[in-house]
């Protein structure tokens, strides 16, 4: 397997469904690199639940643009980057576990159980959430 | 919804739906349980889930919300057959205790006698 770090990026426009299979896009190519099938389903959920987040708030519930920014550093650690232009997460981010009753806002939460990192930031125009996965090594393909 | 299937046993529904239960299919499955609930008396919804190989929070929280609404009308939910990926989801955010899951089938008939 190329040992070097490489870079890929995947767009859509955030419908539900358009989301979701972005989401299965970025897995499906990190598939290429990791075997373990327990990792890349934690790496779908943390995609999936970022993804979904953008469908439901980034542009008032209506689509608009939903990149994401992968870097693989085989052997040792992949980085997320979600990407959207919306209307930002202003004070609405919460990455504890709400209570048992709660029928939403459990998304960051979920994220930042599955990564090592997980950062909500606004950098320019873009909404961001960072996400940093340390796999080890004998988890990924030789 | 093809993936959705409806068994009532006296007043108990079952429902067990096959595939992924992500933002995409919560609202479908919240108006096909809503036109059940609305159509004669139901005392006990029952959802199967072995056969869902992904759920996400929009997952979790349609489970809340129907569980929210029969404990509220002092009525009965609950899990049958968690696939290893809701109980994976289910754990990530310490609700396997919350839900009342029947493990088998004898539990099963035990809550539809």
């Amino acid at each position: 397997m190329e040992r070097a770090v490489t870079r890929k990026t995947f767009q859509t426009i955030s419908h539900p469904g358009d989301s979701r299979r972005l989401a299965k896009e970025v897995v499906d190519h990190l598939a290429v690199y990791i075997a373990d099938s327990d990792i890349l389903h934690d790496l779908d959920i943390i995609l999936t639940e970022a993804c979904a987040n953008v469908c439901r708030h980034a542009y008032g519930g209506e689509p608009g643009p939903l990149e994401v920014r992968l870097v693989v550093n085989p052997g040792i650690w992949i980085e997320l980057e979600i990407v959207d232009w919306g209307r930002g997460f202003g004070s609405g981010v919460r990455f504890e576990n709400p209570g048992p009753d709660a029928e939403g806002g459990r998304g960051l939460y979920i994220m930042r159980m599955l990564a090592n990192d997980c950062q909500v930031k606004r950098r320019d125009r873009e909404n961001v959430v960072f996400i940093h996965k340390d796999i080890g090594a004998a988890l990924w393909k030789t | 919804m093809e993936n959705l299937t409806i068994r009532r046993e006296g007043g108990a529904l079952l429902l067990k739906y096959t595939g992924e239960i992500t933002l995409e299919m919560t609202t479908d499955l919240k108006r096909r349980l809503d036109a059940e609930l609305g159509e004669g008396d139901v005392s006990t919804v029952i959802i199967d889930l072995s056969a869902v190989p992904f759920m996400d929070s929009s997952g979790i929280g349609f489970l809340v919300s129907v569980n929210t609404r029969m404990k509220s009308a002092g009525k009965s939910f609950y899990l049958y057959q968690l696939s290893p990926a809701v109980e994976k989801t289910l754990g990530l955010v310490q609700l396997i205790g919350f839900f009342t899951v029947l493990p088998d089938e004898t539990a099963l008939t035990g809550v539809c006698g």
